[in-house]
């Protein structure tokens, strides 16, 4: 088991956002938390990333564990450095006044062991991936659209060199067809990189397609979990979820 | 007609030395806007500081080495060794006063507020720990009078418009070339995500203060050597006027700073020059408030992008 959440309470000031949730995402896995908005989605990968308020809430009892280990201790960004987990975040938050290449050269911040050659190739791979951002190499990243913006934002979270990839709503103001594609990235990334991945999406559909298991999350607790067709194939969730 | 070519040249000699002045400190208060949103009130009088340092160093240089080394190589050693102690007070800064309220989420207003009152401790601790006599700093080299077109120019002058110079490029060499230096650029765009790239912020917040407090440092040795006279409040009225060199450049863009510095020093000494001198200020700021009017951003300010 290479993440678990165990019965974790957390708020914002006095408000209660997460009321005992508890899963678990397996090495190799691609595992999606649904649910709608204010559920609890964002501030449960927030809590993970061990982001300092406002962004992420305060933990009041339960606990985060990867590979065992509880990193409620853990500063936010030796989570990154030294854990190896990274988030695509919500509303991608890449560095508009860099351009393709800064922002990507500036996830390499903490890898000052890994060789040039480890890093080169880890670039090509990322140009390999999601070839427009190649072509931008030298634009201020925010002139991109919104589709090579969240590709951005994904392709940095994976220079920071992640055993662990949560993405943040990565289909959130993205056309159809770019959806499609990027979802199609991402389970190529599982597959053949064998990247675990964490998704939290609104769109469910797409996400159980995509997913090997999922969590369904309501107003800050955990309703329904399963293998990911067979959460598709619940009545419940596809009447909340699905739109019947 | 030569006499005016003449007052012409040497106009902007001074101006060009006054303008780095004002460009070596503005930079530490846009560097630290920048990554902070923080105006570190203080500056001015870590550029005061910087020049007692500095006072110390060049004092010991010539008793222990004053007999070996000619004057240049202990400039030379004044410097880093200058640039390094004042950028230590600068963090020493950060550390305890900044730092702790930042923790606690205080808001800005109460941060500036500190600086103000760190600035006041800082001119008052030097007060109480030197006196209120003026120290006299001692003389490193001999000054050389050039003359360019009938105009004349010093060593000195010489050395501070290079130093301007040197330092913008190597600024420039920072924040495009390095990754704290991008990281710098990014904390100024969105800190948010600047701990998801690995980059713990406090390394980039010291590494902004030891870069303005060394720049201004260097700014109080140079000064010290071109105007030999130290006193407690010599920071304030300078910070004040580099302060509003930022503003008016864009605060947050070190082309801004420079600009803002040097855009200063010409009005300033353009008026000094056809108006008695007790209307310089009231003129020169009469200037940059129009500018202000025109563009409340700063020339180089976009509202609310990159800072930077």
């Amino acid at each position: 088991m290479l993440l678990s959440i165990e019965n974790l309470y957390v708020k914002y000031g006095n408000i209660e956002a997460l009321h005992g949730i508890s899963f678990h995402v397996n090495e190799g896995e691609i595992v999606t938390l649904i649910g709608a908005n204010g559920a609890g989605k964002s501030t449960t990968l927030n809590s993970i990333m061990r982001l300092p308020p406002p962004e992420a809430p305060r933990v009041i009892s339960g606990d985060i564990k990867f590979r065992g280990q509880s990193i409620l201790n853990v500063e936010p960004h030796d989570v990154v450095a030294k854990l190896n987990l990274a988030l695509a975040p919500e509303g991608r938050r890449i560095f508009g006044n860099l351009t393709v290449m800064e922002n990507l050269t500036l996830a390499t911040y903490a890898r000052k062991n890994d060789p040039d050659t480890e890093i080169k190739r880890d670039l090509d791979r990322i140009f390999d991936l999601f070839p427009r951002l190649a072509e931008r190499k030298t634009q201020r990243s925010e002139s991109l659209s919104g589709g090579e913006q969240q590709m951005l934002a994904v392709g940095r979270a994976i220079m920071t060199k992640c055993d662990m990839l949560l993405l943040d709503e990565p289909s959130m103001g993205l056309a159809p067809l770019l959806m499609y594609e990027m979802f199609r990235t991402l389970k190529q990334i599982n597959q053949e990189d064998g990247l675990t991945i964490v998704v939290v999406e609104q769109n469910a559909k797409v996400a159980l397609s995509l997913a090997h298991r999922g969590y369904v999350l309501d107003t800050g607790e955990i309703v329904a979990s399963g293998a990911a067709d067979e959460l598709a194939n619940d009545p419940e969730v596809k009447k909340a979820y699905l739109g019947g | 007609m030569e006499t005016l070519l003449q007052g012409f040249l040497q106009y902007i000699i001074n101006s060009l030395q006054w303008g780095s002045f004002y460009a070596l400190i503005a930079v530490g208060y846009t560097l630290v806007y920048g990554v902070l949103l923080l105006i570190n009130f203080a500056h001015g009088d870590i550029f005061m500081v910087g020049a007692y340092i500095a006072f110390f160093i060049s004092s010991m240089l010539i008793t222990y080495l004053g007999g070996m080394a000619g004057g240049w190589t202990l400039v030379a050693l004044a410097v880093p060794l200058t640039m390094l102690l004042t950028a230590c007070v600068g963090v020493t800064l950060e550390r305890v006063a900044y730092r702790p309220l930042r923790r606690k989420g205080a808001h800005r207003l109460y941060v500036v507020i500190t600086a103000l009152m760190c600035g006041l401790i800082l001119e008052n601790g030097n007060l109480a720990l030197l006196g209120a006599s003026r120290k006299k700093f001692p003389e490193m080299v001999d000054t050389i009078v050039l003359s360019i077109g009938g105009a004349s120019i010093t060593n000195l002058k010489l050395l501070v418009i290079f130093a301007a110079v040197a330092v913008f490029l190597f600024l420039h060499w920072i924040v495009t070339k390095t990754k704290l230096g991008m990281a710098m650029r990014a904390v100024s765009f969105d800190k948010f995500a600047v701990p998801l790239m690995g980059i713990p912020l406090n390394t980039v917040i010291v590494f902004t203060f030891i870069l303005g407090s060394g720049f201004a440092g260097l700014a109080g040795l140079l000064f010290a050597m071109s105007y030999p006279i130290l006193e407690p409040y010599m920071g304030a009225l300078i910070g004040w006027k580099a302060f509003i060199a930022a503003v008016v450049g864009g605060i947050g863009d070190i082309r801004g700073a420079f600009i803002g510095g040097f855009l200063l020093a010409f009005i300033e000494i353009g008026v000094a020059s056809v108006l008695p001198s007790s209307f310089r200020d009231l003129f020169a700021f009469s200037i940059l408030l129009v500018i202000l009017w025109i563009k409340p951003t700063g020339l180089f300010g976009v509202a609310k992008t990159t800072k930077i």
